[in-house]
């Protein structure tokens, strides 16, 4: 059943591909691994199904609590626990990433405190729907996950190149000084960017949440990684690199489990790391001179 | 000693250095002038492999060095010292200086750990040069201040001393005058005569004219990443393509 | 009174201690060339199941489960090492999450690790000496001493003597043409090669330090808890040694030494705190970078300390006291 396989892995690829953008923007500007996205997005996970159970709201209203709970904590980290280390001298590039590593661990564990250890059930009404075409059965809900996804891509891409924010973001990545000449308010586009990449990760955690039916305050951590993964196949910092990126990732993971063993998929995700830092380090649509940047 | 030929490096689109050909004759002081981002320190950073060329070959003491790693270019004798400083800011003004002479010691992590005699020996060795070397720049007395609390000037002729420190046939000295007063820039020019005389060859990056006039045996200008002259420091000075692409400018700094 | 200090407990609490410290040293050796090593939990568990297997199914003395299981560390830091150290220091933490986490599902996975279930009946250091003392003829009764206190203070001794050795490598590692290079790479990468110093090779060699020592530890915790599950090995606890560093101090050894003994203790000491400890862990990750990156024991710290110790033993002494220079050393912060 290729196609079938084929379905369930532009699903997935298409959330791994979310996961992936939230790194690699905050990357691309700041040139900072953000460890706590992961944390993030599995906040957003818990805020969406608190909804629907809690309140037994529809789905786009637990996306959009997810959206706004996402979008106060990337405030948060922006302000904490990256602002006070920018521009001082004498902080290493290790600092950022320590910090945000000593946010995800206190988010995962305030998760254990607030949520629970275990894993919750994602329920979704939806769930059973499903139509065939060509004898491939889709279900509504890989449907649902599998638009959103492709209309947030969309809408970030479009965002980035026609706004006027989205240009200041793009010339902030180029070069921070630069945009400052040019007038760009660096500050508040940095602040933007953090939080716009954490809102992503609130919906994809949401949609995580409904397409595996799980939640825990692990799935940080196990999915955060496959976004790190993937950024570095994509090159770190680009855009379309992290959206084919997360699509390969899903696909080769959807068919190991279907033509191989599962017990060793969660493990592709760093061979893949490996092979690729031994053949392309700069990721496939990265440029080499990004390697020689400090 | 040094030949390049046709040197060219782009960076993306940007063309940095264009065509650059020169040759460096053993025992020189060879200075390299130029209006600011006409590509000197690049080529520096060309020459000691920072940077690979995009085209060009680059040889030394008969081998082609260009493409090698750049701590494999110290070994073959080039050492060099940076515009904007870059020491080791939190060693000490000797320690900076035994790690130049990194590449011309051997100890390896067990006969560090056990002390054996030949270790004990080798960095007996390595301190004293450094000792030397310190004294040699006129640092005497500041061998246990870290570099990062050392006055500007001093920090430029630790650099020189830290270089000095691998044994170099070959020394690149990038601004090497810059922020000090007339008494260092003094100081320096005896300096680099004094390193001349040991039978080291300098190229030498220099806005201080009259310090590269007085310094240099040749002289070789740039401008825009291409040279445009090349010859005696007399003859540079009446170059008409050097006055008006870069002495008619001085003025403006 | 002797009975309450070698309270088997205590003695236990001790050795986990010295067991951290050496957990603190891998990843401070990484980071002495300004590299961030987030597997140490991989190759924690890497030394800790070679050296159990080794023991338990080769039948070999523990001794050489323990080296074993550093050297196949150190192998597997060596692969890891060398594709990732040649790019960007995020780049190395990346993979060395990864590869954890990889560890970690092959260890779950694994028939002869018994998955998640862990691996139970591993030899227990102490007692096996214990047992051979009293093969020589030295038992626990002629010293008046019950035989879990004996064992455990046995296992404590060689634990001691196990950590000073360590400690001593890496100082004596430290002043010498191999610990400059390091310092140097740490300072300013691209300016340590362009001095002639091979800083991928370095890289490398500090990174499989760091893993074989970590290895180490993971063989020795082994032998200590007698059971190991890839559970003991996770991202948290990556995590809880990276901040041993941090919060000790990253500049000198003395700092993840003292933030890993100050840290293992503080939960047993503040009972209540005990569940709220990663919590808090990341809170003190986000502020130590705030407000003080280097740790609390820096340089400035220890020269201090050198500094009150010298004029003290002036005062006991009447010597020429010449030490002219102490002085002038300072520095600013930074990891």
């Amino acid at each position: 059943m290729f196609e079938q396989q084929l379905i369930n892995g532009l699903t997935l690829g298409s959330i791994y591909a979310i996961v992936a953008l939230g790194y690699t923007l905050v990357f691309g500007v700041l040139e900072i691994l953000n460890m706590a996205h992961g944390e993030i997005f599995m906040f957003g996970a818990f805020i969406g199904l608190l909804m629907v159970v809690q309140f037994g709201a529809p789905i786009p209203i637990a996306i959009l609590a997810a959206v706004l709970v996402t979008a106060v904590m990337g405030f948060l980290l922006e302000r904490f626990a990256l602002r006070p280390l920018r521009g001082k001298k004498g902080v290493s590039h290790l600092a950022p990433l320590i910090s945000t590593i000593g946010v995800s661990i206190f988010l995962e564990n305030l998760a254990h405190h607030l949520f629970g250890a275990e894993t919750q059930p994602f329920p979704v009404s939806f769930a059973r729907i499903s139509f065939e075409i060509g004898g491939v059965k889709i279900y509504l809900v890989q449907l649902t996950i599998f638009l959103i996804a492709v209309a947030l891509m969309i809408g970030l891409s479009l965002w980035l190149q026609k706004t006027k924010a989205g240009k200041g973001l793009r010339a902030t990545a180029e070069s921070i000084e630069t945009a400052n000449l040019l007038g760009v308010n660096t500050q508040r586009i940095i602040t933007l960017t953090v939080i716009i990449a954490s809102a992503m990760g609130g919906i994809a955690g949401v949609l995580v949440g409904m397409a595996f039916n799980a939640v825990s305050p692990q799935m940080g951590l196990a999915i955060g990684l496959k976004g790190l993964a993937i950024i570095i196949l994509g090159g770190m910092g680009n855009i379309k690199g992290a959206m084919v990126g997360g699509l390969i990732l899903g696909l080769t993971e959807v068919m190991s489990v279907a033509y191989g063993d599962s017990g060793y998929r969660d493990a592709i995700a760093f061979l893949m790391i490996i092979v690729i830092l031994l053949v392309r380090p700069q990721g496939l649509f990265g440029s080499p001179a990004t390697q020689v940047k400090r | 000693m040094l030949e390049l030929k046709s040197i060219q490096k782009s960076f993306g689109g940007l063309v940095a250095l264009k065509e650059v050909s020169f040759t460096v004759q053993k025992g020189e002081v060879f200075g390299l002038i130029g209006p600011n981002g006409a590509g000197k320190t690049t080529l520096f950073n060309v020459i000691t492999s920072m940077f690979p060329p995009t085209q060009g070959q680059i040889q030394f003491l008969g081998e082609m060095i260009h493409g090698k790693k750049p701590h494999k270019i110290t070994r073959l004798g080039i050492a060099r010292t940076f515009q904007n400083i870059r020491l080791f800011g939190h060693m000490t003004a000797l320690e900076n200086v035994m790690v130049g002479e990194h590449c011309r010691s051997h100890a390896g992590v067990f006969s560090s750990v056990l002390r054996t005699n030949k270790q004990k020996e080798e960095e007996r060795s390595i301190r004293e040069k450094a000792a030397r070397l310190l004294e040699l720049v006129d640092l005497k007395g500041m061998e246990e201040v870290f570099a990062d609390n050392l006055a500007y000037g001093q920090q430029r002729r630790l650099e020189i001393a830290r270089a000095l420190a691998s044994n170099p046939q070959l020394l690149l000295l990038d601004e090497p005058a810059a922020g000090m007063n007339e008494k260092e820039t003094e100081d320096l020019y005896h300096l680099i005569k004094k390193i001349q005389q040991q039978g080291i060859t300098v190229i030498l990056i220099e806005h201080d004219m009259s310090l590269v006039m007085r310094v240099c045996d040749r002289l070789a200008v740039l401008n825009f990443g291409e040279k445009i002259a090349e010859g005696r420091p007399e003859e540079i000075q009446n170059h008409p393509a050097v006055i008006e692409a870069y002495l008619g400018k001085e003025e403006e700094e | 009174m002797i009975d309450f200090i070698l309270n088997p407990y205590y003695i236990q609490i001790a050795s986990f201690i010295l067991i951290n410290i050496v957990l603190g040293i891998s990843i401070y050796i990484t980071l002495s060339t300004g590299q961030l090593s987030l597997g140490s939990a991989g190759f924690m568990s890497i030394g800790a199941y070679t050296s159990a297997l080794v023991t338990m199914k080769l039948g070999m003395p523990i001794f050489a489960g323990i080296i074993s299981g550093a050297i196949v560390a150190a192998l597997a830091g060596i692969l890891v090492g060398i594709p990732t150290l040649r790019l960007q220091g995020v780049y190395l933490a990346v993979a060395t999450l990864g590869f954890g986490e990889v560890v970690r599902v092959l260890f779950n996975n694994m028939e002869i690790t018994r998955g998640a279930m862990g691996l139970p009946g591993i030899p227990h250091f102490g007692r096996v000496l214990a047992q051979s003392l009293a093969d020589m003829g030295l038992t626990a009764d002629m010293l008046g001493l019950r035989n879990n206190q004996w064992s455990a203070l046995l296992l404590f001794i060689v634990l001691l003597v196990i950590v000073i050795l360590v400690i001593w490598f890496f100082v004596r590692q430290n002043h010498s043409r191999i610990g400059r290079a390091y310092t140097a790479i740490k300072e300013d990468e691209q300016a340590a090669e362009s001095m002639g110093i091979p800083t991928t090779y370095y890289k490398v060699l500090a990174f499989s330090q760091g893993a074989m020592i970590a290895g180490f530890a993971g063989a020795l915790y082994a032998h200590t808890t007698s059971f190991i599950n890839p559970g003991d090995f996770s991202y948290h606890r990556a995590v809880e040694i990276l901040i041993f560093a941090v919060f000790g101090g990253s500049e000198v050894i003395w700092g993840p030494i003292f933030g890993a003994a100050f840290l293992t203790a503080l939960p047993e000491v503040l009972r209540d705190l005990a569940d709220y400890r990663l919590i808090i862990y990341g809170l003190l990750l986000v502020a130590m970078m705030a407000f003080r990156p280097q740790g609390l024991i820096d340089y400035n710290v220890i020269n201090w300390l050198k500094r009150k110790f010298k004029k003290q033993n002036k005062h006991d002494s009447v010597s020429n006291g010449s030490d002219g220079n102490g002085s002038s050393k300072q520095k600013g912060g930074t990891l």
